[in-house]
């Protein structure tokens, strides 16, 4: 088998584009299955790099290669290897080359590397004084850019390399850098349709809310877009009052003063409830959740809401708003 | 036997040594003579301290004492400059005489009198040291060793709170450029006084915010407008059921919901980080800074675009919607906040409104204080 196999591999750089494309795509077939990864796993040296150069080349082998990466990536240290190699700069090259036919299939791939903190650390660009952040600028301007009306929306995912990348703090400075403007941009995909992207949406800023302690300002100036993002998922069912509306900001009252689509997703909901209570634990934070009507709203909204783990988050931010205004805020 | 001596060549007859010898004597016993000439001069008092300098200067001169007499002629002379204040010139002395005979206690003390006239702290305790090592009993040094440690703890703190407030206006006008706002000379300052926005602890500005009703040229001062607040907010406040009406209001028309606030568009010109710099720094601990390290931004005035526009005169009235945290109508290109934040408040129902609205009206005089709420 291992002869084979190592016959296989050579394969993969034949000057033949028939014998070519058939052992990528035999490759491809492998990762589809348990036995497969296992057997792949072990020769990783030889065949991760072959798979790599093969993701520049023409759809009919770089899009097996690429499906064949993207199902090997979801093994943690056969991800670090990819890392190591480089594989993530590839990916952003060949992702931006002009007519590049496996977008989708890319950002995948960028989502199962930055799983690991040496794939955040790559796309982030850390180490690289002058491009720092530049990967990322140019996913989140595809991001936005892009919609879900395309075909396929390739970009979709890039909401989860978001949620990702904002696991660590270096993500999530740079997502909050007022003079870059990416959560801004961000947060407005937070009305598309596509499930995927709402979700990565709402989990990415739920994330930047960690950084509530030192960067509070750089959440709050963006409030005309950050509070319904958060307010509007667990503002319940009905429309308010004229009353409770006029005290909100303009963009609030007005998608509160209608009748809305409720968001399906509890985890959305538990998220959001989660970045409002990292807001609030900061006084600045308070003081700005309560003059949007923020605590109305949660009020109302927690009247039509049924599912345990959701009322629970409602009823922390509730526990703390009691506790601070008793301490005299 | 006439011979001619080259200079530098040795004398080769025994009565040219005792001549040399003869003229070595004499140079010795006048500058001693001129030394005690110094000293009694120093005793008559103030009037006579150059003449002492004098005579001091004059023995050295004559360089015929041995190095250990020499530099007591340097420490006395260090002495008199002292007591005129020639502070540099005494250290100098000082140093003079330490060189010359490195086991001179009073030398090292004179030199630490003298740096710490001229505030050299560091050079100070060093002098004070080494005297103390040649004398660690010395009442004196030990004194000046204490007091040199007060200095020096004084002068740290200073450097600090100096330090702190530069990082606190640095701070301010980074806050200033990320959120867009551009300032702009302080106008009504006779109506507010010197006021400054404030930063919190969460990075959050606040603001001291007043308010011109144009039609009567009264003002109303808020004392603390957080930025992330909305305009409505603070004017519930103000214009409550339970708050009294404003005292100059006869016709009541300026009640909550005839309320208009204005700006005035492009009202000053931008002032420069280093400008901004220092108004932020008056009266603080950074007031005095020589030079502030401040780099100026060479980025190009961003174009203006306005919401409303009004009327043809000249001034430009563009509305706010009260609905709008601060920091949001603050950030609009064609708004430069003069000093402190200013807007003018018009009411729907007075017969004013025409007037401002067609750009006519111009605030012109003395605008009278009425309160300070908020």
């Amino acid at each position: 088998m291992a002869a084979e196999l190592e016959e296989l591999l050579g394969f993969l750089s034949s000057p033949s584009p028939p014998v070519k494309k058939a052992a990528v795509d035999i490759i491809r077939d492998y990762t589809g299955s348990e036995d497969g990864l296992q057997m792949l796993g072990k020769c990783c040296g030889v065949l991760l790099p072959s798979l790599s150069r093969l993701l520049a080349e023409k759809k009919e082998v770089s899009e097996p290669a690429a499906e064949a990466l993207v199902n090997l990536s979801q093994n943690s240290d056969l991800a670090k290897k990819m890392v190591d190699t480089g594989v993530v700069e590839t990916a952003m090259e060949i992702l931006y080359k002009e007519n590049c036919e496996i977008t989708g299939l890319l950002v995948m791939l960028l989502v199962n590397l930055t799983q690991l903190d040496a794939g955040i650390d790559s796309l982030l660009q850390s180490g690289d004084e002058k491009m720092k952040g530049l990967y990322i600028m140019k996913l989140v301007r595809s991001f936005c850019t892009s919609s879900s009306e395309r075909r396929g929306d390739p970009f979709e995912h890039v909401a989860s390399v978001l949620v990702n990348i904002s696991k660590k703090e270096a993500g999530r400075k740079l997502l909050l850098d007022p003079r870059r403007g990416l959560l801004k941009q961000i947060i407005r995909q937070f009305d598309s349709v596509s499930p995927l992207r709402k979700k990565g949406v709402s989990g990415t800023i739920r994330n930047c809310c960690f950084e509530a302690e030192s960067q509070l300002q750089n959440l709050l100036l963006i409030s005309e877009f950050l509070w319904p993002a958060l307010l509007l998922p667990v503002a319940g069912n009905k429309i308010y009052s004229e009353q409770d509306a006029s005290k909100m900001p303009l963009e609030l009252a007005s998608a509160l003063s209608i009748e809305r689509e409720p968001v399906a997703d509890p985890d959305i909901r538990v998220q959001a409830l989660e970045a409002i209570y990292l807001l609030v634990l900061q006084e600045a934070g308070r003081r700005a959740f309560w003059s949007v009507n923020g605590p109305r709203i949660l009020q109302v909204g927690y009247e039509d809401e049924g599912h345990p783990k959701v009322m629970e988050a409602y009823e922390q931010i509730g526990a703390l708003l009691l506790q601070e205004s008793s301490s005299g805020d | 036997m006439a011979l001619w001596m080259e200079a530098g060549s040795e004398p080769k007859t025994e009565s040219e040594v005792v001549d040399l010898e003869a003229i070595s004597a004499l140079k010795q016993s006048t500058a001693i003579e001129l030394k005690e000439n110094g000293n009694e001069y120093v005793k008559k008092g103030k009037k006579h301290y150059s003449d002492a300098i004098d005579c001091y200067t004059r023995a050295i001169s004559q360089k015929a004492l041995s190095d250990a007499e020499q530099s007591i002629l340097y420490c006395n002379r260090a002495h008199v400059n002292l007591l005129l204040g020639n502070y540099r010139r005494a250290l100098q002395d000082a140093e003079e005489a330490i060189k010359l005979s490195p086991t001179n206690v009073k030398a090292f003390y004179r030199a630490v009198k003298a740096s710490m006239s001229l505030s050299l702290l560091a050079e100070a305790k060093s002098y004070c040291e080494k005297g103390l090592e040649l004398s660690p009993e010395n009442e004196e040094l030990n004194k000046l060793a204490g007091q040199i440690d007060l200095l020096k703890s004084e002068q740290d703190r200073r450097k600090a709170e100096v330090s702190k407030s530069v990082t606190a206006v640095k701070d301010m006008i980074s806050a200033f450029e990320e959120r867009k706002i551009k300032i702009g000379k302080a106008l009504y300052q006779e109506l507010t006084g010197v006021k400054k926005p404030t930063l919190d602890k969460n990075n959050i500005l606040h603001w001291p915010v007043l308010l011109l009703y144009a039609e009567v040229m009264s003002s109303d001062f808020i004392e603390d407008f957080c930025e992330t607040d909305m305009f409505s907010t603070h004017l519930d406040e103000m214009f409550s059921e339970s708050s009294p009406p404003l005292p100059w209001d006869n016709e009541h028309a300026y009640t909550r919901d005839a309320l208009e606030l204005y700006y005035e568009a492009d009202s000053g010109v931008r002032l420069s980080k280093r400008e901004i710099f220092h108004c932020l720094a008056d009266g603080t601990a950074a007031a005095n800074l020589e030079k502030c390290d401040i780099e100026e931004n060479d980025a190009a005035e961003e174009s203006s675009s306005s919401t409303t526009v009004l009327g043809g005169g000249g001034m430009r009235w563009i509305k706010v919607n009260e609905r709008r945290p601060l920091y949001d109508v603050l950030k609009e290109p064609n708004l430069v906040v003069p000093g402190i934040p200013v807007f003018y408040v018009v009411s729907k129902k007075s017969s004013f409104y025409e007037e401002f609205k067609s750009g006519n009206w111009a605030p012109f005089g003395k605008y009278t204080s009425s309160s300070s709420r908020g």
